[in-house]
């Protein structure tokens, strides 16, 4: 437990303040570049920055300088963790049935032996 | 009534078991039967209650490493259709009383096969964000909203 509360206070931090959700909410859509991201507010660029910074750091999203153009993307690995934890369910599912299979066609054909 | 499937929350396993339905049935609700096939061994699994009606307790302790015996399943019956049907949930316990952390119902069909019997189980599971808090990242209830979140952003998306 201990091992995941640090990157998720980073996740955490990073969603505290609107201006970076409302960044995120705009990422979902697609990639995006740093001026097309800041267009929407009324902030000064290295002000701008620091909350992109911040994201980055927090793993919810990367950036990748192009030229003179940065570009921002969401992270899809914060959420594939949630995505993994089906396939865990599922793994752990398949392996009662397998269990469930040989301890019941186990017992059909030692009934078959013994009679 | 057929459950819905939601690719998102839910899994299917499906599978002919070469044994009649009633072995099958049996191995799901006898419980020293039960204990043999639960748990992966070397972990053991002792069934503390086993009430195979609706509304009745389905409780299982396992062992690991030969240490104490800690609570592993704690949930309810909800439909028991002899040979046919079980259907349990860990959002209630027994005597249908609210679970502390539900998460899970599970539908288990058996239907007669040529080679024996067509067994399925059909695993419905709550919200993504609720299932990592409780599951898999040890996640505290703050953490809940923010998996929430995050959730509603990509899926937003």
């Amino acid at each position: 437990m201990e091992h995941y509360s640090e990157p998720l206070n980073g996740v955490f931090q990073a969603l505290a303040d609107p201006t970076r959700r409302a960044v995120l909410g705009r990422l979902g859509q697609g990639p995006a570049s740093i001026s097309e991201l800041a267009r929407p507010f009324d902030m000064a660029l290295p002000s701008f920055m620091k909350h992109v910074r911040l994201l980055e750091g927090s793993g919810l999203i990367r950036t990748r300088k192009q030229g003179r153009v940065r570009t921002c993307a969401l992270e899809k690995a914060p959420f594939a963790a949630v995505e993994a934890w089906l396939d865990g369910q599922r793994a752990i599912w398949e392996g009662r049935t397998d269990r469930l299979e040989q301890f019941v066609t186990a017992n059909v054909s030692e009934e078959e032996t013994s009679t | 009534m057929t459950a819905a499937f939601n690719p998102e929350l839910d899994l299917t396993i499906s599978r002919i078991i070469k044994a009649p339905r009633a072995a099958v049935w049996k191995a799901w609700t006898d419980r020293a039967s039960f204990e043999q096939w639960w748990i992966p061994a070397p972990a053991k699994c002792r069934v503390i209650e086993m009430e195979v009606r609706p509304g009745g307790a389905m409780l299982t302790q396992m062992s690991e490493n030969g240490g104490d015996f800690t609570p592993h399943l704690s949930a309810c019956y909800l439909a028991v259709d002899p040979l046919e049907r079980i259907v349990f949930t860990n959002a209630l316990t027994g005597g249908w009383r609210p679970a502390e952390q539900p998460f899970m119902t599970a539908i288990v069909t058996l239907r007669d096969h040529p080679l024996g019997t067509d067994y399925a189980a059909h695993v419905m599971h709550k919200n993504n964000a609720d299932r990592a808090m409780h599951e898999d990242l040890g996640f505290h209830d703050g953490w809940g909203a923010v998996t929430e979140q995050l959730a509603a952003l990509v899926e937003g998306a």
